[in-house]
């Protein structure tokens, strides 16, 4: 059996990954849009998200819809929370400073987890049915066109709030040009709060998503938040769809790479593709708008 | 502001400090016999930590309530080590350096086994260790070091009666990248060529730490349908087993699969959903401890020891919570057999000449080239069906 035999299904099973990693990365990418900000913490909102709703489904007994719901909110609540006491107290401190901050509260986070929800791996239930579709010859569960669906929706509406609303576009301009924005009358502090909000909320729902298809336990977001990193990084630093496309590339390079060499280097991939960009293409592949070009 | 700080940071340890010296009184009289455990209280196995630290502590209070081992009551000195390589090496030192400690129990994960074995050589105490003996250390055949749990050579044998009762001819072999899971998969084969048997060792594995199968499934599924296999063993532990599980169904393989003795914890159902229905493997008499025949001879003490986990905890007994009772009888025993006088020398060789002790796993017999003590009659076949582990017995194989 050659290779090329495998290349549909690992292509599909590239793209649900690559659409996993794309919806963390969006988390990421909103913080930075507002405010140049790195927020190694996205990959805990996205471990609360799954967590929060297991414990609302299973401890508290609410149904699924309103569980993920509040889950979501209280995501939500959560990364406001950061923001006023992490972020907004060192708002004059410069970024690298605020990046050690971030750390700190996603090892805060992934630890009070651990004493609240108990440190075994929990998994949430598929959203609806466990049954595979197949199509041509493609096995498909109905999860990853799920989690597909979610990640389009999601660009939608970031395209929406950052071309479409005042309060996106300020966001936007707070992160872009500083003074410009303070000129305008932006409250920078207000657009960042948001941004954590939001981001949070994103990671949330991402949480929601994927815990089905994989599992969660309170360690799971570090690795989450490092592939949604990287693929924020790889599609263009600080673009939405830069995020979305770095993700893909990113699941999907993952995936056919197993069909030709050995599974066992399969992680090893994802980092050997960002050494590649960095050095090739050090502002994405859809360029970054933080990272002047010419200077390369 | 800083003393503040520094302050705010002294308090939770100073309140953990006084946790960890606060031990059960004693009735005055004989000094206590001091134990050493060195477990991994915080990290990602905590709550299984938990549950080892549970049982022992059970049955410890119920022998020091009966007035101990001739009047001697045990004490158990509990030390978390973090899942932390660094500090379970600093542990078994501290009380390998304490004279009145006469041996360690612990650490409970495989990958911490090597360091502690080596430092009880060192330090000539006795280590009981609760996880399955490393095929890679067996070889070393030290002389402190004692493991709990059914070892990979019987566990395989079992799961090749489970294929010839079944009546697999051909099984596909898709194990973890470790020690334990590769010598799983080697002694399966061997064992499976003498009984007819072919097992077909993928090339492909996967890391404890991998959260999706699919690729390498994909790769294998050709396989599968054209070799016809019979079924499929998922040689490894922890979320890999349910991922495997389901990443194989969502994939539309629908050939029965089999599990390790790791299988045998409820969360690995809960993790894995619809997709464990029908997994098959050989575990632990714990695991089902309502399902053991009559005339079982560890019978009463399986059920004994749930009733008394769910009195006591609110939970019901696990194979973890069998290995750690098991552990405690272990030392109950050779203790008793120790003359009055416990050194560690006279304990550890008491504990090497264990013989026929029945606990909750199994009899143990201990014997200069068999650290492990347990045999494969002590694992019975289980089904998981309906989101329960469900015995199932095969005639002839019992």
């Amino acid at each position: 059996m050659t290779p090329w035999a495998h290349i549909p299904q690992l292509a599909f099973s590239g793209i649900t990954m690559g659409a996993v990693y794309a919806l963390v990365g969006l988390g990421f990418v909103t913080i930075a849009r507002a405010s140049q900000i790195i927020n190694f913490a996205q990959g805990e909102f996205v471990m609360l998200g799954g967590m929060i709703t297991f414990f609302l489904l299973k401890g508290v007994g609410l149904s699924y819809p309103l569980a993920a719901l509040l889950a979501v909110l209280l995501v939500v609540i959560i990364g406001f929370l950061v923001h006023i006491m992490v972020v907004y107290p060192l708002r004059k401190a410069s970024v690298p400073i605020l990046l050690i901050a971030t750390l700190g509260v996603s090892i805060f986070i992934s630890n009070t987890t651990a004493l609240v929800f108990g440190t075994l791996p929990k998994a949430l239930p598929a959203f609806w049915g466990n049954q595979p579709l197949q199509i041509r010859g493609i096995f498909v569960t109905p999860q990853s066109l799920f989690v597909l669906g979610a990640t389009f929706l999601l660009l939608i509406s970031l395209y929406l709030l950052s071309h479409r609303t005042v309060t996106g576009k300020a966001m936007e301009a707070s992160s872009t040009d500083p003074l410009g924005a303070d000129l305008s009358g932006i409250s920078r502090n207000l657009m960042v709060f948001l941004a954590f909000g939001v981001s949070a909320g994103m990671g949330a729902i991402a949480g929601i998503f994927i815990t089905p298809i994989f599992y969660t336990s309170y360690h799971a977001g570090t690795l989450v938040g490092l592939k949604g990193f990287i693929a924020a990084v790889l599609g263009g630093w600080g673009k939405n769809s830069g995020a979305i496309l770095g993700g893909l590339v990113l699941g999907i390079v993952e995936s056919l790479s197993v069909a030709f060499i050995p599974s066992g280097y399969k992680d090893a991939v994802a980092f050997v593709i960002l050494l590649l960009i960095l050095n090739f293409r050090p502002k994405g592949i859809l360029g970054s708008p933080f990272i002047d070009s010419r200077r390369w | 502001m800083k003393g503040k700080n520094g302050m705010g940071a002294l308090l939770p340890c100073l309140i953990l400090v006084c946790l960890s010296w606060a031990t059960p009184g004693y009735p005055a009289g004989k000094s206590p016999y001091k134990i050493g455990v060195n477990l991994e209280l915080t990290g990602p196995w905590a709550e299984v930590a938990k549950t080892v630290k549970r049982a022992m502590v059970i049955e410890v209070e119920r022998i020091n309530a009966e007035g101990g081992i001739a009047g001697h009551p045990l004490e158990l000195i509990i030390e978390d080590n973090g899942f932390d390589l660094g500090r379970v090496a600093a542990n078994i030192t501290k009380f390998a350096k304490n004279k009145e400690i006469i041996l360690v129990v612990g650490p409970f994960e495989d990958n911490l086994q090597a360091t502690s074995r080596a430092i009880a050589e060192r330090e000539e105490i006795t280590n009981i260790i609760i996880c399955p003996s490393n095929p890679m250390l067996r070889a070393l055949k030290q002389r402190w070091s004692f493991n709990i749990a059914h070892n990979d050579i019987i566990v395989s044998q079992r799961l090749v009666e489970l294929c010839s009762a079944r009546g697999y001819r051909k099984v596909l072999v898709f194990h973890a990248a470790h020690p334990l899971a590769q010598s799983l998969a080697k002694y399966f084969k061997r064992f499976g060529e003498e009984k007819g048997i072919r097992a077909i060792i993928s090339k492909e594995t996967h890391k404890p730490t991998d959260i999706d199968m699919t690729p390498q499934l994909i790769k294998l599924k050709p396989i599968i349908e054209r070799e016809k296999v019979d079924a499929f063993y998922a040689s490894t532990a922890g979320p890999p087993g349910p991922i495997i599980c389901k990443n194989l169904r969502a994939l539309g393989i629908n050939i029965p699969i089999l599990g390790t003795h790791a299988f045998g914890f409820g969360f690995i159902i809960e993790l894995g959903g619809e997709a464990m229905e029908g997994v098959e493997f050989a575990a632990g008499k714990t695991v089902v401890p309502y399902q053991l025949d009559e005339d079982d001879p560890v019978r009463p003490i399986v059920i004994g020891l749930d009733k008394r986990m769910k009195a006591h905890y609110g939970v019901g007994v696990d194979q973890v919570a069998g290995h750690a009772y098991d552990a405690a009888l272990l030392i109950i025993d050779a203790l008793k057999r120790c003359q009055g006088n416990p050194t560690r020398d006279r304990f550890r060789d008491a504990l090497e000449n264990t013989k026929g002790l029945k606990a909750s796993m199994g009899i143990y017999n201990y014997a200069p080239a068999d650290h492990d003590g347990l045999t494969k009659s002590d694992l019975v076949f289980i089904r998981i069906e309906g989101g329960k582990f469900k015995r199932i017995k095969f005639p002839g194989y019992e």
